[in-house]
């Protein structure tokens, strides 16, 4: 294949998923996915290889092709053109319960004859190229609790709603009593409806440049393009990690709590480094736990491909080909892989981001320079309540301001108030102003914090500062779920941990109520104030070395 | 006989294009002159009155527009050269421009330092005051904190200040008070508000784009001051126009107040070019190389249509309004060649700029530039460049070369191929950017090339990327400023819609959208006198939805039922489906007057007759010395064909065919030339 066809297709798969991921930004109802962009996109082959995926929320990076292999498994041949296919199992190719996922099969417009691996064998005289995959995150999905962490579960019935792989409709048109059984199991159905419409679009824009792709240049043509594209993927990840001295390097990271006492709970990971490929073993994790902080294993893969992928060079494609270098080992029945029944919807943030934080504490010895402080953990809060305003639907709205800071790293100081790393700064807290607009809030203060970031040659971050008044109609209820109140973001190569998040709430009575990371039912009375403090990042290097420019520079922004 | 005139201030050459009522066409050109580009625009302006044979005044008094691109406000934002700018903001939320709203490029690059804030944070100062999302009062204007402000910004010797409050898209008024209190206590200081910028809901966008305006502003406004006075002492007394980021053209008050409107208004010219000549039947499908003395511009034309984006950076800041996609390389004839610190030869992004410029400007330039390789190649004519008006000193690019190549340890002529071949190189790169990672692919578009130095290039470039056919417009030096008086002139005008319903009734429907356009013909006929053409659009959205989508009403009934049913067929169109059932909320309305201007006469281009090539040049190719048939541009016949290897070369541009190459003139004025397959 010419490499000028080869680069244009490359591209096309990368500008297809982005444009799809455009369409989904743009026409999504829940503030989560139009605001804060919690959704990704991808597309892969017949045989569920990653081909590409947008750059949206890393931890998605690998685990998107688990949710076409399970509604393989599930319908096996069973599938014709325009057949619908939802998910949000994580026991069945989902990651966790609130992000629901749409596959839509893509078919070789001709029938074929001959086998060919990179298709999927159907029924219908055609064969299934593709799949066009779209994940995004709910606003409610049901369960004990609104907003779709429920941070008193302790299995996974009382998360929400279970949706195994369905085939949600026919001909690209959802079946309208299946919608409504779903959207009557969640909260806030006119998001839930307008949301599933959003991704179903979504999908059927990536279906139809799939289907012109193949068209354009014929399926056995476009699929060898496919395996070339890996295979480059590939050989450039090699390249990368064979310039990385041997060994075997051990990293440890601990998660406060999992909200039902235990604390203090290890994620080990022992990497071993040989010639062009990283072995990555979790097996020494402590054991699974009652709480929601454990991991399912398509979650668990995606975190170590994701703390990969940012020890590459930040050009590598993210694709299957990319990801042949890593190799996974974990123990079912720990923390990082629980077995069926557990709770685990915090796990795309927590403990997706200690596993990152294992793996770079023990990757430090081998790659400094490209190991990086550790970004801050995510301590979410979400509150649901009336607004006076509209008084015929309830809100639920999610906190994704005051960020925590980002790692330092050997190019400079860390980003302030950029995020957690399972998000890598792909996540948007949104406009204040049109928060205010939509919701019962006002925000006093939101700033940047300074002295909360770990000290280094190169400092983490900074955090921020947020005081939000809650102006609700009669008391709201809020429930947190996130880690870090006790650990702060980690130190690399001789720099230091942060401060870890405070979040207390101000009562109308005068009094202060420090948050918990996993709390059910806090109420809120109207005119109360959350006052939230961020960790900032993590330092990289000794802090003795840092230069005094830059101390002069934190002093006079008033941020030392 | 009236002229129109269209001034293109590149990073080297000010280019000034100037056609008469009859349709004749005049270029003429000066060296730009970066520490006031006003004196190379006259100078311009007294080289295009030579060509036609006036003098200045008697150009001038008999000009009826004069079109304007500039790159002021470009270079102060890349160059980060722009005023010393301080913000007044909301209390509590200082830091809206630095958190970018937690947004970071790059998802996969940790590493990424973060840029340094355009205003420092000891420059964001807080002023206590709040309002609501309807507008409503929350915390009055405090005058104690506005003047310990100001206080601050007489102290640090602020020029320029940018009043950003949240919720002033819903009330102007506490910006515009604190923006009174600060002019009348600095008087000379730029002040610009947010709600004055961009009246729209969302900080950040409003934030930063207000941020840049207090950057650029003031040298954009004393540039544009100047020009203005010195064209008004020449004797001009009609308007001038600046060509914005959109394409379309303000007039010089209105370009000032916007300053950052014009952060793309040098390379729009060119796109406005290239749309005139789709029009003209050189085809839908084209990919734009804008190669200068500095840099190179690179836009696409799909289906004979320009892309508009509304989420622009320039220098790494967001810019939300409309702009042309355009990208930007620093590689031009001026780039210098140098020993890179990886021990190998590299090309810019260092230009010489317009002084000393190139070696072989004689003024006193001591580095080899990409001009000075083609000039030692034998691709240009030392005698003959800009039509003799410069002599090249040619042994003085030999003499840069030459240290050079000792530098790099290979002989000159090495040296030389060697920065040919890497600054072709490095704009097919540009191209692969404009075209592959969009995943459009660029073999089945034309490479139309212009600016001075594309000519030269635009044959290599094509073969690197596989595309089999080139444009070289015979005005090639001067088509971004030709564009320009193509484009239309056009004023327009947005009100965000607060309503407690999802849309107002039919009747406020017909009022408003008739109140706008009128607004719109109103303002427009300030300063064009003329047939008018208005436009009306909506910014739709479904009920929950964020993103308003912009639907064209033209022959659309401004009633409820029309502008859901326009919205209903767009979401499908762009979106695969619609939701019959659900709201459909008005958030914007629009109108815009577009003054039409008349078509300027056409030519016929070429000759009636074919020509003999004017010469020979020995020039080293690929594949050696050889001696080239020169042919004059300007006088091939129509439809006459030259074959390649060969050059072909005008006052200001010259053409390098490559062998297997076939030029042929085309009457609608530019250089068809195709590519040998598999070349």
């Amino acid at each position: 294949m010419d490499p000028v066809t080869l680069a244009v297709l490359s591209a096309r798969f990368t500008a297809i998923v982005e444009e799809m991921g455009e369409g989904l930004l743009r026409t999504a109802y829940s503030q989560i996915l139009n605001s804060s962009r919690d959704f990704s996109i991808a597309v892969t082959d017949g045989a569920c290889r990653l081909v590409a995926q947008a750059d949206h929320i890393p931890v998605h990076v690998g685990a998107m092709p688990f949710a076409a292999k399970a509604v393989v498994e599930a319908f096996g041949s069973d599938m014709k053109p325009g057949d619908v296919f939802l998910l949000n199992d994580p026991y069945h190719g989902g990651s966790h319960l609130p992000d629901l996922t749409i596959v839509l099969p893509v078919f070789d417009p001709l029938p074929l004859a001959d086998s060919d691996p990179r298709a999927m064998p159907s029924d219908h005289p055609q064969r299934v190229r593709f799949f066009s995959v779209v994940r995004a995150h709910q606003s409610d999905i049901g369960g004990n609790t609104h907003g779709g962490y429920n941070p008193g579960a302790s299995e996974i019935w009382q998360e929400g709603l279970r949706i195994p792989p369905i085939r949600l409709g026919e001909n690209f048109e959802m079946r309208p009593d299946l919608v409504s059984m779903l959207a009557l199991n969640t909260r806030i159905n006119r998001d839930f409806r307008g949301d599933l419409a959003a991704m179903l679009g979504a999908a059927k824009l990536g279906a139809n440049r799939l289907s012109a792709l193949l068209e354009q240049h014929g399926g056995p043509r476009l699929m060898a393009a496919v395996d070339a594209i890996l295979d480059l993927a590939h050989a450039h990840t090699k390249r990368i990690v064979e310039g990385w001295p041997d060994g075997k390097w051990r990293g440890e990271a601990f998660l406060d709590d999992d909200g039902h006492g235990q604390e203090n709970i290890a994620i080990r990971a022992t990497c071993t480094k040989q010639g062009g490929t990283l072995t990555v073993d979790l097996s020494e994790s402590d054991d699974q736990v009652l709480g929601i902080v454990n991991s399912s294993y398509p979650n668990m893969f995606s975190a170590v491909c994701m703390a990969f992928a940012y020890l590459l060079d930040p050009e590598v494609a993210k694709n299957e080909g990319a990801f042949r270098a890593l190799r996974v080992i974990a123990r079912e029945g720990s923390i990082v892989w629980a077995r069926e029944g557990a709770a685990v919807t915090l796990c795309t943030s927590h403990c997706s981001n200690e596993i990152v934080e294992a793996i770079i504490r023990a990757m430090q010895n081998c790659c400094p320079e490209r190991a990086m402080g550790g970004w801050g953990r995510r301590f979410r809060i979400a509150i649901t309540g009336k607004d006076a305003r509209r008084p015929d639907r309830k809100f639920v709205w999610h906190l994704f301001h005051a960020r925590p800071g980002a790692g330092g790293h050997a190019k400079g100081d860390g980003w302030s108030a950029a995020g957690e790393w399972h998000s890598a700064g792909g996540l948007k807290f949104g406009s204040v102003e049109m928060a205010e607009a939509r919701f019962p809030l006002h925000f006093r203060k939101h700033e940047f914090l300074g002295g909360t970031a770990g000290a280094g040659q190169y400092r983490g971050g900074h955090g921020a500062e947020l005081e939000l008044v809650v102006e609700s109609d009669g008391p709201a209820r809020g429930n947190t779920a996130g880690d870090g109140a006790f650990h702060g973001s980690a130190g690399i190569a001789g720099g230091q941990d942060s401060a870890p998040h405070r979040y207390v709430l101000r009562q109308a009575d005068g009094g202060e109520r420090v948050l918990r990371t996993k709390e059910v039912g806090v109420e809120i009375q109207p005119g109360e104030v959350l006052h939230i403090r961020s960790a900032g990042g993590g330092g990289w290097g000794d802090p003795a070395k840092r230069d005094p420019e830059l101390v002069a520079r934190d002093q006079a922004e008033g941020l030392a | 006989m009236r002229y129109t005139i269209g001034i293109d201030v590149g990073g080297t050459f000010t280019d000034v294009v100037g056609v008469d009522a009859e349709g004749r066409e005049y270029l003429a050109k000066a060296a730009s002159t970066p520490h006031d580009q006003s004196e190379g625009v006259l100078q311009g302006l007294v080289n295009l009155a030579t060509a036609i044979g006036l003098t200045l005044s008697e150009l001038l008094e008999t000009t009826t527009r004069i079109v304007h691109g500039t790159t002021v406000a470009t270079n102060a934002l890349l160059e980060r050269r722009g005023a010393r700018t301080a913000m007044l903001t909301t209390e509590g939320h200082r830091d809206v421009t630095a958190m970018r709203e937690g947004l970071k490029p790059a998802r996969y690059d940790l590493r990424l330092p973060q840029p340094a804030a355009l205003v420092p944070r000891q420059l964001r100062l807080p002023v206590r005051e709040r309002l609501r999302p309807d507008g409503g009062v929350e915390i009055p204007l405090d005058a104690a904190s506005l003047d310990a402000a100001i206080a601050t910004l007489r102290a640090q010797q602020v020029e320029s200040v940018a009043i950003c409050f949240l919720h002033s898209w819903a009330a102007p008024k506490h910006e515009h008070a604190a923006a009174e209190a600060v002019r009348a206590a600095l008087p000379g200081v730029f002040v610009t508000c947010s709600a004055d910028v961009l009246p729209q809901i969302k900080e950040f966008e409003r934030f930063s784009t207000t941020a840049v305006n207090a950057y650029v502003g003031p040298v954009v406004s004393r540039y544009l001051t100047r020009l203005e006075a010195r064209l008004r002492e020449a004797g001009y007394a009609q308007p001038v126009f600046v060509i914005l980021s959109h394409g379309g053209m303000a007039p010089i008050a209105e370009a000032a107040r916007l300053a950052v409107g014009t952060a793309l208004s040098g390379p729009a010219g060119g796109v406005a070019a290239a749309l005139a000549l789709s029009r003209r039947g050189l085809g839908e499908q084209l990919v734009t190389l804008d190669m200068g003395g500095t840099s190179t511009d690179i836009a696409l034309i799909q289906d004979g249509a320009a892309t508009l984006g509304r989420g622009r950076e320039v220098g790494g800041e967001r810019i939300a309004l409309d702009s042309l996609d355009i990208i930007t390389l620093g590689a031009g004839g001026g780039s210098i060649a140098h020993l890179g610190s990886g021990g190998t030869l590299e090309v810019g992004p260092q230009s010489a700029g317009a002084r000393p410029g190139p070696a072989c400007y004689g003024n006193g330039g001591t580095e080899p530039t990409v001009t000075d390789a083609n000039l030692a190649l034998g691709y240009l004519d030392a005698a003959r460049f800009l039509g003799g008006a410069r002599l090249l000193d040619t042994a003085a690019a030999e003499r840069a070369i030459a240290t050079l190549a000792a530098r790099l340890g290979i002989d000159a002529e090495a040296t030389a191929l060697g920065i040919y071949r890497l600054v072709n190189a490095r704009i097919a790169d540009g191209v692969r950017v404009a075209t592959v990672r969009r995943g459009v692919d660029p073999r089945g578009a034309t490479l139309l090339a212009f600016g001075g130095a594309a000519g030269l290039h635009a044959s290599a470039v094509a073969r690197d990327l596989g595309m089999a056919r080139i444009a070289v417009p015979l005005f090639a030096a001067g088509l971004s400023a030709w564009g320009m008086l193509q484009t239309e002139l056009r004023h327009e005008i947005a009100r965000s819609v607060v309503s407690a319903e999802a849309m107002p009734g039919d009747a406020t429907l017909a009022a408003l959208f008739d109140g706008l356009e009128g607004e719109a013909r109103t303002q427009l006929a300030q300063w064009f006198q003329g047939e008018v053409v208005a436009h009306r659009a909506a910014d739709l959205r479904y009920g929950e939805q964020v993103f308003e989508i912009t639907v064209n009403l033209d022959g659309v009934t401004p009633d409820r039922a029309g502008l859901r049913e326009a919205f209903h067929a767009r979401h499908r169109a762009l979106f695969t489906y619609d939701l019959p059932e659900e709201e459909v909320v008005l958030v914007t309305a629009r109108a815009a007057a577009s003054g039409l201007l008349p078509a300027l006469p056409l030519l016929p281009a070429g000759a009636p007759r074919p020509a003999d090539p004017i010469g020979t040049r020995r020039t080293l190719l690929e594949t050696g010395w050889a001696e080239l048939p020169v042919h004059a541009f300007d006088e091939l016949g129509t439809g006459q064909k030259v074959a390649g290897p060969a050059i072909i070369e005008s006052a200001t541009t010259t053409v390098l065919l490559l062998a297997g190459d076939v030029a042929r003139m085309d009457e609608g004025g530019w250089l068809s030339i195709e590519l040998p397959k598999g070349g």
